[in-house]
């Protein structure tokens, strides 16, 4: 869980002068949670393929939009990914009100700040965490659940803090396959 | 540093924590794209904003081409419209960058833009370039200007970096007219960026550092136009920044900057790598310009009072 200031900033620099191999290295860190966005916005894999196209079309073509002074870029790809996808959705919903669920009704598109998922996805989640090995659970409910800090996991938990980090991540990568063999 | 869980500075909407941990779960799924995936992207990213179009010593003008490109994509009708710097609209200022990339394109045999080059001279061939985008859409304007400096970067790829050329009558080895070209048009974009409200992030380090070594050797040739005589004299250059260095500028044109080899000087100077470049195209004040001194103030002050005068328009 690296820190993505520096990191955030050299890549801005390269895709605003112009270098397409800085576009490529955005796109392959980023590629997984622009895609889990839209499509768990649009539940729709070719729809949400577009949309992933269309934001890293967009961060290349108009990278001056993105401000590395005001957050992450990880976040802004997400913010964008958001609000395509429920532009998408509403679209879809005016042509087809009733294929849609009663999440997608919302009158204006909310920008991500004000997202929070819809509590049947939450309810999977939480479900998916509930079924993790303790060992991997415990650390996720403390540092999601409970907002505990890495070091502050670690001193509940009695292990080291590296420990900790490696375990939380090796629980997201678990729910991640958990989650996405759900969905297919 | 004690750091929450995903990464400290989150993704927003994280307020909920599941809705937190939901998102950091996807970040964290099957973490590559598929096969494909950037073979489809890419062609539609170079149709929506082409690539820099150099690499080697042209590569520092043509990464300031594409920023400049890629603010001009940003930019609405009326930023298109707004006065920027030197009474130009945005759309005159590409002209104005049209122009004087003109004279280079020329003195190297490649495509000209616009009307017939009459004046190898960048006020009045500014003036026709402007007259010619006068009734023409900006775009037309952008992708005109962004073509011929495509032009001359491919141009020049193929040249030796040596190879005097001289644009506008003033001869210099083709390399240092690219830099020239490169910190006109990063500075030009820095003065549109600032106007319109667009952050501009800074020219990689490793492309500010030749443009901060051409502004050092220049150091003699703006003391000699401002008629001081630096004689034997030198001072020690060091810019301080990414991109920046230490020099040994001998203030005769006779004699040529080198990085500094802790050879003896006159006076030191040390300053911010950028704001001494921009010092040299003309941006700033020498009299309020932030440097530390040591040695003979007076003429490091001399120094830093002449280094504008090769900056134009």
């Amino acid at each position: 869980m690296e820190a993505p200031g520096t990191d955030d900033r050299l890549l801005h620099q390269r895709v605003v002068g112009g270098d397409e191999n800085a576009l490529g290295e955005v796109h392959h860190r980023h590629y997984p949670l622009v895609l889990g966005l839209a499509l768990r916005v649009t539940r729709d894999r070719v729809v949400a393929e577009d949309i992933v196209q269309e934001v890293f079309v967009t961060f290349w073509e108009r990278p001056l939009a993105f401000d590395p002074d005001r957050g992450s870029l990880r976040s802004w790809l997400a913010t964008i990914a958001h609000r395509r996808a429920v532009d998408h959705v509403r679209t879809e919903h005016r042509h087809r009100v009733s294929a849609l669920g009663p999440r997608l009704t919302e009158p204006e598109p909310s920008p991500l700040e004000d997202w929070v998922l819809a509590a049947d996805e939450a309810a999977r989640v939480r479900e998916a965490v509930s079924r993790l090995p303790g060992g991997l659970r415990e650390p996720i409910e403390l540092a999601y659940y409970r907002g505990r800090t890495y070091r502050q996991t670690a001193e509940d938990l009695g292990l080291p803090e590296g420990t900790v980090k490696s375990r939380i991540r090796l629980g997201l990568r678990r729910l991640a396959d958990e989650l996405a063999e759900e969905e297919v | 540093m004690d750091r929450h869980a995903g990464r400290g500075d989150e993704i927003p909407g994280t307020s909920d924590p599941v809705t937190r941990l939901s998102l950091d779960v996807l970040a964290e799924a099957a973490s590559t794209p598929p096969p494909g995936a950037l073979a489809r992207l890419l062609p539609a990213a170079r149709s929506a904003r082409p690539p820099a179009p150099a690499a080697g010593f042209a590569a520092p003008f043509a990464a300031r081409v594409a920023a400049m490109d890629a603010l001009l994509a940003s930019a609405t009708p009326a930023d298109w419209a707004q006065k920027i710097v030197e009474g130009w609209t945005l759309q005159e200022l590409v002209a104005h960058l049209a122009a004087t990339d003109g004279l280079v394109a020329n003195a190297i045999g490649a495509a000209v833009a616009g009307p017939p080059l009459a004046a190898d001279e960048v006020l009045s061939r500014t003036a026709d370039m402007i007259a010619y985008t006068g009734g023409r859409r900006p775009e037309e304007t952008r992708v005109e200007w962004r073509a011929q400096a495509e032009t001359i970067c491919a141009r020049a790829a193929a040249m030796e970096p040596g190879t005097p050329i001289a644009p506008g009558g003033i001869q210099f080895p083709v390399s240092d007219h690219l830099l020239a070209r490169m910190l006109e048009t990063w500075i030009h974009t820095d003065d549109a960026a600032t106007v319109i409200g667009l952050p501009l992030p800074l020219p990689l380090a490793a492309h500010i550092h030749p443009t901060a070594d051409f502004c050092a050797r220049l150091i003699p040739w703006t003391m000699l136009l401002s008629g001081v005589d630096g004689g034997e004299r030198s001072v020690r250059l060091t810019l301080t920044g990414p991109g920046g260095g230490a020099w040994h500028v001998p203030l005769s044109v006779a004699r040529v900057a080198a990085p500094d080899d802790g050879a003896p000087s006159d006076a030191q100077i040390t300053c911010d790598v950028v704001e001494f470049c921009f010092l040299l195209g003309g941006r700033g004040t020498p009299e309020a310009f932030a440097a530390r001194i040591e040695g003979d103030e007076g003429l490091a002050r001399e120094v830093l009072r002449c280094a504008p005068a090769l900056s134009g328009p």
